[in-house]
């Protein structure tokens, strides 16, 4: 028994005995993920891939570190740009010196446009439709890049900052690799893809050639921790210097009780919209859409959700984007109104609307709160509960009557008023984006605006065609979630972080460890 | 021996060829298209379309099937629709961590669960018989993703004794490091099961003649309860932990996603929510293959234990 109980002690010690403590200079990111997706700028769109991928590329342009407003665009790969008046021609002027990783050679104007023929072509990129208005794309000196346009972009320097589509990838290693790229993408980023572990992590190495100077970190792990409960003890233990958030208050709570812990709802909001499908039955009829406009109680909902991680909608497109009316007049929650108007419309005793909905937790308690509200206005919104794969594959069949979705998208009114609003994008068109609830009561402003080179002029069509929006009640607009994400205090970002397009906080050359 | 092991062979063959079909058949009944999730919500309906042409999904299906079957005969299982690497390339990649869990939780398993079973079995209806009754039951009952956090909580927080996350590897050290908890974890299930079989597997042995007459000749009650009875007891047990070692391999999913493992669960799921349907095929192949080949040791195990057993 003792031999045993002597033996046990010796196994114990030598699990226990850790290793040494290293100098930090690798930072360890939890992902809330399995594992990776396609690691390839112009495709991914999942938070963990467009979180990771920001570190490895560069876009011509850049919305400063931690900022996510087109106002604060500044230099990346091109050091100054110009256009002609009516905003149809651009002229790059491509930075010298910047190299590709692994020895790929000098970047480019030549790689800056095989990048965006990369990304207008729908045969690989997700984000083709970005670029449909781009005519031509050419390296007229090796450092001087010429896009022409068919007409005026809306918030064009958008579309070639670093995220999506206008991630700048060096053209002969996308070329070497085809379609084998995702599995070693080469940018011109602060860290360059080393290895990846399936189900594990993808570890970044330093670029000591970066153009912004050698970054002070040596490496970036990147692991995938998918359960929310793993990767908060991981992080308490030290194993984890940042993670992504389970999304809710909750979690915002039990975090900043750490010692030693940021945390922050960064920008940008997730807008959750219900989009009522204004062609069937009863949703066709406008005074039941009205009713439950007047019935979702916006302010109970940001209660429930968490004041620190949510705010109330102001309008059908994001709050702070280019071209959003903050203060839009979306219907207040008025209950008694709503009753009324649905007897009006031949339904007294209530009535049935049907939603497909996916499981993700986030999204379901929200549903649920939303069923809640509407039962007391007497409309009974029968929810079938799918996984998610299925709720995009249904909601974009028309199955669904209202859908609840939950986006965010490039800061500029166009994007969401386009993807959502447009008849274009209605689901089951060619172009079909995502427009549910097949509205059309505002293309012509909508198309209008995207092509207005005056910003007065433009901003005034947004504004109209959101207002034609709600008042065709195509959406009900109802709160916006932040991206929660929390750190070590002993690392120092390296800027100031409100918000980053790409999901996760950006790494750049300046991030470091304290001590 | 020989004629067993064809027999066995050949009836392996239809059941793979079964699940095959089953499975192509019912992952395109799903609603959900891989093409739409692996681009993601901004991507136009066009460029969707052309992706579903590349992938081979705008055929039609009995096409697919055919060109799917004459593929996988000659062993070419496919590339996984999302990464773009071989199924098999991915699921080797993952494989060895899903072994190690499951042969040492399943070791640990019968090493606590066999002596616990003859112990209770021994002593029936006294103290520890039922302490052991109640144990395993709640044994049984119990979660493994929350034996998991609990002993997250104890070992990786509290004492630092482990890693949360437990994905080391490199040396035999780090390996004992990242396979304790995780195996006790799942380990507790099967202990529990295998205490109760193992009881009432002893009881029934017990109660035979042969038993007796060992103790009538004077034997130890040790030889006679270790050697004699045990060795009888063995079939039913090796059934269950045969039949419990298939169940592990599907049930480690939770406990590979909360100790942040990597293993074949992990891959299924993430296969399923990404609709990556050459995967899911080439997936189901090998649990197939696993199960075929679980029963067949614990059949050749039954020859071994019991030379009463005869395969044939």
């Amino acid at each position: 028994m003792r031999k045993i109980f002597v033996a046990g002690l010796a196994f114990a010690a030598f699990l226990v005995a850790g290793e040494a403590a290293a100098q930090k200079k690798t930072l360890v990111i939890g992902m809330g993920s399995a594992d990776a997706g396609k690691l390839d700028p112009h495709i991914a769109s999942t938070t963990p891939d467009k979180g990771l991928l920001q570190y490895m590329f560069n876009g011509l342009v850049r919305m400063k570190p931690g900022q996510i407003s087109p106002g604060t665009i500044e230099p990346d790969l091109a050091e100054s740009w110009s256009s002609n008046p009516a905003g149809t021609e651009w002229i790059f002027k491509i930075r010298h010196g910047v190299q590709c990783h692994w020895n790929y050679g000098e970047f480019t104007a030549e790689d800056a446009a095989y990048s965006i023929k990369r990304a207008a072509n729908k045969a690989t990129s997700s984000y083709s439709n970005d670029f449909s208005g781009i005519v031509s794309a050419d390296a007229i000196d090796p450092y001087t890049l010429k896009i022409t346009l068919r007409n005026p972009v809306a918030g064009f320097l958008g579309y070639v900052a670093n995220i999506n589509g206008g991630n700048m990838v060096c053209k002969k290693a996308a070329e070497e690799m085809g379609e084998g790229f995702s599995k070693k993408p080469i940018g011109t980023g602060p860290f360059m893809f080393a290895e990846y572990q399936p189900q594990q992590y993808v570890r970044l190495v330093a670029n000591k050639q970066y153009f912004r100077g050698a970054p002070q970190l040596d490496e970036i792990l990147y692991r995938y921790v998918p359960s929310d409960a793993s990767r908060d003890l991981a992080f308490q233990s030290g194993e984890l210097d940042m993670i992504y958030g389970k999304q809710d208050q909750s979690w915002v709570d039990r975090t900043k009780q750490i010692p030693g812990v940021k945390v922050l709802a960064m920008e940008p909001g997730e807008l959750s919209t219900l989009f009522l499908n204004i062609t069937e039955k009863p949703l066709d009829d406008i005074r039941v859409r009205e009713a439950i406009a007047y019935g979702v109680d916006r302010k109970a909902i940001v209660a429930f959700k968490g004041a620190g991680t949510s705010r109330a909608a102001v309008s059908v497109v994001p709050s702070g984007y280019l071209g959003t009316d903050e203060h839009a007049s979306l219907f207040s929650y008025d209950p008694a109104k709503a009753k009324e108007l649905l007897k009006e419309a031949g339904y007294p005793d209530g009535v049935t609307v049907k939603t497909i909905h996916t499981t993700l937790t986030g999204m379901e308690t929200f549903i649920e709160a939303i069923q809640a509200q509407l039962k007391k206005i007497g409309v009974n919104l029968d929810v079938q509960l799918v996984e998610h794969a299925t709720y995009h594959a249904q909601i974009r069949k028309d199955l669904s009557p209202l859908v609840h979705y939950q986006a965010a998208r490039f800061p500029v009114a166009d994007v969401y008023l386009t993807q959502f609003y447009d008849s274009a994008s209605t689901v089951g068109a060619p172009k079909a984006v995502t427009n549910f609830s097949h509205c059309n009561v505002a293309d012509d402003e909508i198309r209008a605006a995207r092509v207005e080179t005056d910003p007065a002029k433009q901003k005034e069509l947004w504004k109209t065609a959101q207002e034609k929006i709600i008042k065709a009640v195509c959406g009900v607009p109802v709160y916006e979630q932040l991206q929660l994400w929390a750190w070590k205090d002993n690392l120092d970002l390296g800027y100031d972080l409100k918000g980053s397009l790409n999901l996760a906080p950006p790494v750049t050359e300046k991030t470091h460890f304290l001590n | 021996m020989a004629a067993f092991l064809i027999r066995r062979a050949a009836f392996a063959v239809v059941t793979l060829f079964a699940v095959l079909t089953l499975v192509f058949v019912v992952v395109r009944i799903l609603p959900g298209d891989p093409a739409q999730l692996i681009l993601g919500d901004q991507a136009s309906r066009e460029a969707i379309e052309a992706l579903r042409a590349r992938l081979g999904l705008d055929q039609p299906i009995a096409l697919q099937y055919l060109s799917f079957l004459a593929n996988a005969l000659r062993g070419d299982w496919g590339v996984s629709m999302v990464t773009g690497q071989p199924v098999l390339a991915e699921v080797l990649n993952v494989l060895p961590w899903t072994i190690d869990l499951t042969l040492v939780s399943l070791a640990f398993g019968v090493a606590l669960g066999v002596p616990l079973g003859v112990w209770a079995a021994v002593r029936r209806n006294r103290f520890v018989d039922y302490l052991v009754r109640v144990a395993s039951l709640v044994g049984l009952s119990f979660p493994a993703f929350v034996s998991a956090i609990i002993l997250l909580f104890l070992f990786a927080i509290e004492l630092h004794w482990f890693p949360v996350i437990s994905a080391r590897k490199g040396s035999l050290q780090a390996w004992a490091q990242s396979i304790t908890l995780p195996a006790i974890s799942l380990g507790l299930t099967t202990a529990a099961y295998i205490t109760r079989v193992t009881r009432s597997a002893m009881l029934e042995v017990l109660s035979e003649d042969f038993v007796r007459t060992a103790r009538a000749k004077g034997s130890p009650e040790r030889i006679v309860v270790w050697r004699h009875a045990l060795r009888n007891a063995l079939i039913p047990i090796i059934t269950v932990a045969g039949l419990y070692m298939s169940t592990l391999i599907g049930n480690s999913v939770l406990t590979e996603i909360v100790f942040s493992r990597p293993g074949l669960g992990k891959l299924l799921v993430g296969a399923l929510n990404q609709r990556d349907y050459t995967m899911l095929q080439g997936m189901m192949v090998i649990y197939t293959l696993a199960v075929v080949v679980v029963n067949l040791i614990s059949d050749l195990a039954y020859g071994v234990v019991d030379p009463r057993v005869k395969l044939g």
